[in-house]
């Protein structure tokens, strides 16, 4: 028996090896996909675990062996025209110091080490914009094992203890964190378990199951040809046993020989994918690997489930010869399946005004609420679609819409079929883009003014622990850097009153303050106003005014014998501009937290944000392409199943291009009434989490959004179209013949 | 003479819908019996009862004198392969072979090896008329060489009963006499019983007797008789 299924499959002639390429080249991009998506998760958390040795100052979180004498470690993030620099200063203390990853030794005093990306940045960057800011030689590049990418800026500067001492939250350690970050509490490195979970949880609701349902229906192309043969071979007598065999037989090796391919593949797209930055970052090829259970389960289990399938499928062909022809229509989906998804905008809604107090709390109500919906979206699709295909077949005057309409409400479960996974992927898109897009625009409206990025400032104030800044230090040559228009001192409010909403711990001179374009007025009336030390109003704060807040006015108090807690450097913007500087102002003040603009403490605040607006895109742009790959596929196996029905009407007198139309109706009513319903449902979860979690509106989604899920269907649209070409070649005269 | 094939107050509903409502036939050994009727009365489902393709909801069907609508499926199965053979009006033929193949199909299911069965088989080629087609495959067959090679799979077990539902439906009336012909000389020279399902008085004439099914009942008369 397995000779003959192995004969079927192998050598039935032209049309069984052509439909056996046809499936083992959908299983391969399948599974090659496949892998490459658990292949970039399991890069997403080696990188991750990168970046663990970067969280040492938490010496409680540390975790790897102890050495017997201490360093002197200093954390501080430093930028460089839109990128961080992670710089950690350090000291030794003795010879047997603990040695971080990547590193033979840590550096002396005079010297430091950079990661090789910052290695490069530095040997193409005039000095005075950056390598002026590490005190020294080069003396190490940082190796692999200190990487969680290859695009990484981290620098390690050597210096005296007594240096990094006076630093702000120096600390001193005796090992580093060998640990991932997603398995630390109190790192703040890297990413969290919350963050991981959510990322996997993404990647696995929006392309795993899409591709998986791929795969499935690769699988199952020219299923029903199949049975249809079976049953015929049940007339003479096959056993139930022996066509369940020839169906697993033949469903295995178009399986086997795609999942074998799909490997190959993998290896093929396995460098490109590492320079997709998922993570905002590129990957080291080394990362993007697949575990042995993954790979294990792949090889293993896509032949064996596709068997399976092909076994349960044959369920109507066991129970009679006759199955495939004695077919019943099955029964339609009934308004039930709407009750996940209002169940979930329901507690969703429930939320509003009642939002939990703890974190848990609050994860544990929005996710499991944006879950439901999920689901919700998912059970509704086949009576969407039903509903969507019955009105076409109510309002058609075309024959082609009264066929596509009828023949879609007839199984509107396998017109879903095909297209759930790109439902789950709008859907996760539009929460991701809503949610994103309002928090945004919310935290930008408050100082939506230039100053966010051309004004570079160094601050050190009582309220953060610090030291006030001598003046002295202030370099003279920083209003002689092209493109610095103006050069301010903020100094310290002796009277702040921290149970005043409208009282700031700066002062500035109005006019100093009127030197800096954007940074707001005074009160009328005042000489000096209270001001944020960066002249930025805080998120939330008191000052009002968009972008020229008006600032309140300073209490009566000597200004020039005030402390001073901020340098402000006014810029024309310029990159050039901006580096030097904050070189100048980082050698200037080394005791305190790097010089940065507003727009670059934003964009950290707003990174992860941006990562999962970054992963939102790159899976709702890959699960439409495969959606795409899914329609196409199952348009040409229904096509090649219908052929004769398709013949026999061309042969009756129906228009080739009304075929074409009841062909496209068919994938494109269930694609833009999912479609439509997923996006309502993330936009509407949207909206719930914002309004409860944070009180915001929300807000409409930018141009990105429409440009990628509306490119994402035109070529979901145009990969049906490319079905077309084949409807003249399978519906002709010949087709009408009984095999 | 003994009977073959008997049906005793076979009832079969597709749902709410009656296809057989108490049908009762007797067939011969060796005798080929034309069963007839207009479209819908349930003479192919009658057909499908005797041949143990369907199980019927009530009554019993007998295969010289073994009940076997109480059989297992897979037995059923082996009943249709080795002593039943099948020629369908169409869609019979497994495309994926080649026509030899496709003859030699009973014997691989029922273990005989690759090379005798497809040596058996392709002694029936010569016999049909088939010289130099066993490598062909159905599409590459007319609708007469593709019914003629179904007839060579029918036989070439050595069958006890042939069931033919609608043999000639597919074919112009030339071929289908020849197929008819071909079918009945073959059965008479090997004392197979015939039952075969058409609406067509001129292959009904090929019988010894017709019996006619009209909503779900059989009712039985001579073709001699008719004639006459």
């Amino acid at each position: 028996m397995i000779r003959l299924g192995l004969r079927m499959a192998v050598a039935g002639g032209r049309a069984a090896v052509a439909r056996l390429a046809i499936i083992g080249a959908a299983v391969a991009i399948g599974v090659g996909l496949v892998l490459a998506a658990l292949a970039g998760t399991t890069a997403v958390q080696r990188q991750n675990a990168h970046y663990g040795w970067l969280n040492s100052a938490h010496a409680e979180a540390a975790t790897g062996p102890s050495a017997a004498d201490p360093a002197w470690w200093a954390f501080r993030e430093d930028y460089f025209r839109g990128r961080s620099i992670a710089r950690i200063d350090v000291a030794v203390t003795g010879p047997h110091a603990p040695v971080p990853p990547g590193l033979s030794a840590l550096p002396g005093p005079g010297e430091y080490a950079v990661s090789p990306a910052l290695a490069e940045l530095l040997r193409t960057t005039p000095p005075d914009q950056l390598s002026e800011r590490f005190p020294g030689r080069r003396t190490a590049v940082l190796g692999r094992d200190a990487l969680a990418s290859p695009d990484l800026l981290i620098a390690v500067v050597g210096r005296t203890p007594a240096d990094v001492a006076g630093l702000r939250d120096a600390t001193q350690l005796t090992r580093f964190v060998s640990v991932s970050p997603e398995h630390c509490l109190r790192c703040y490195v890297g990413t969290g378990i919350n963050g991981m979970a959510l990322i996997l949880a993404v990647v696995v609701a929006a392309l795993l199951f899409p591709l998986l349902i791929f795969i499935g229906v690769a699988t199952r192309l020219s299923a029903a040809r199949r049975e249809q043969r079976l049953a015929a071979m049940r007339l003479v007598g096959a056993t139930p046993r022996q066509v369940a065999t020839l169906a697993t037989i033949e469903s295995m090796i178009a399986a086997t020989a795609g999942t074998l391919l799909g490997f190959g593949l993998f290896l093929l797209l396995r460098p490109v994918l590492a320079h997709v930055p998922f993570t905002g970052l590129r990957f080291f090829l080394d990362d993007l690997e697949l575990t042995w259970p993954a790979a294990l389960l792949m090889l293993f289990g896509v032949p064996i489930g596709a068997a399976l399938s092909a076994r349960l499928a044959l369920r109507r062909v066991r129970m009679s010869p006759l199955g495939v022809m004695r077919r019943v229509t099955p029964k339609p989906p009934r308004a039930w399946r709407l009750l996940p998804l209002i169940a979930g905008l329901a507690e969703l809604t429930w939320f509003v005004g009642r939002k939990p107090y703890t974190t848990n709390g609050q994860t544990a109500a929005y996710l499991s609420g944006i879950l439901v919906v999920m689901i919700g979206v998912v059970v509704a699709g086949p009576w969407v679609t039903m509903t969507g295909s019955r009105l076409l077949a109510r309002l058609a005057r075309r024959p082609a819409g009264v066929i596509a309409g009828r023949r879609l409400a007839d199984d509107p479960r396998a017109g879903f079929r095909s297209i759930s996974g790109l439902a789950l992927a709008l859907f996760v898109g539009s929460v991701a883009t809503g949610v994103i897009t309002s928090y945004v625009a919310e935290r930008g409206d408050s100082a939506a003014t230039p100053i966010i990025h051309n004004l570079m400032t160094v601050t050190s104030w009582s309220g953060h622990g610090q030291q006030p800044l001598d003046q002295a230090s202030v370099p003279p040559s920083l209003t002689a850097v092209p493109g610095v228009r103006a050069v301010v001192l903020i100094r310290d409010n002796p009277q702040i009153d921290k149970n005043d909403p409208n009282s700031w711990p700066g002062l500035i001179s109005c006019a100093d303050l009127t030197r800096i374009p954007g940074s707001g007025h005074c009160s009328p009336g005042a000489a000096a106003a209270q001001v944020f030390p960066n002249l930025v109003p805080p998120y939330g704060g008191s000052v009002r005014g968009g972008s020229d807040p008006q600032w309140p006015p300073a209490p009566e108090v000597p200004l020039d014998r005030q402390a001073v807690i901020g340098v402000a450097v006014d810029t024309d913007g310029s990159p050039a501009a901006l580096e030097t500087s904050r070189t100048l102002l980082e050698n200037a003040f080394p005791q305190v937290d790097g010089a940065a603009s507003e727009g670059d403490i934003r964009d950290d605040s707003t990174r992860l944000l941006r990562q999962m607006q970054r992963l939102a895109d790159i899976v709702i742009i890959a699960s439409l392409v495969i959606a795409g790959c899914s329609l196409a596929v199952s348009i040409t196996g229904g096509l090649n199943e219908r052929k004769r029905p398709f013949a026999v009407l061309r042969l009756a007198g129906l228009r080739l291009s009304d075929l074409r139309g009841v062909v496209l109706l068919e994938s494109a009513v269930p694609l833009l009434a999912v479609s439509a319903v997923a996006v309502a449902a993330g936009f509407v979860s949207a909206a719930l989490f914002l309004k409860s979690q944070l009180g915001y509106e929300l807000r409409p989604p930018g141009a990105g959004y429409y440009a990628v899920t509306g490119t994402g269907l035109l070529v979901s649209l145009a990969l049906i179209a490319s079905t077309m070409p084949l409807l003249r070649r399978l519906t002709g005269p010949a087709s009408v013949r009984n095999d | 003479m003994s009977a073959a094939l008997r049906a005793s107050g076979v009832e079969l509903s597709f749902g709410a819908t009656p296809a057989l409502r108490g049908a009762d036939l007797t067939i011969a050994t060796g005798e080929i019996v034309a069963v007839m009727g207009p479209s819908g009365s349930g003479k192919s489902t009658l057909l499908h009862c005797l041949a143990g393709i369907l199980v019927p909801d009530a009554g019993q069907i007998l295969v010289d004198g073994q009940r076997i609508d109480t059989l297992s499926e897979t037995r059923r199965s082996e009943l249709r392969r080795d002593r039943f053979g099948f020629v369908f009006q169409f869609g019979q033929l497994v495309p994926e072979l080649t026509a030899a193949e496709n003859v030699a199909l009973p014997l691989l299911l029922g273990g005989v090896r690759r090379k005798p069965a497809l040596q058996q088989a392709r002694e029936w080629f010569d016999r049909l008329g088939l010289e130099g087609l066993h490598g062909r495959r159905s599409g590459e067959l007319s609708g007469g060489q593709a019914q003629r090679v179904a007839l060579a799979r029918a036989l070439v077990g050595g069958p006890q009963v042939l069931f033919a539902d609608e043999p000639t439906g597919a074919l112009d009336s030339i071929t289908g006499e020849q197929v008819m012909e071909l079918l009945v000389s073959l059965a008479r020279d090997r004392g197979t019983t015939v039952v075969l399902v058409t609406h067509e008085a001129r292959v009904a004439a090929y019988a010894d007797r017709e019996v006619i099914v009209r909503d779900g009942r059989v009712t039985s008369f001579d073709t001699q008789e008719a004639a006459a």
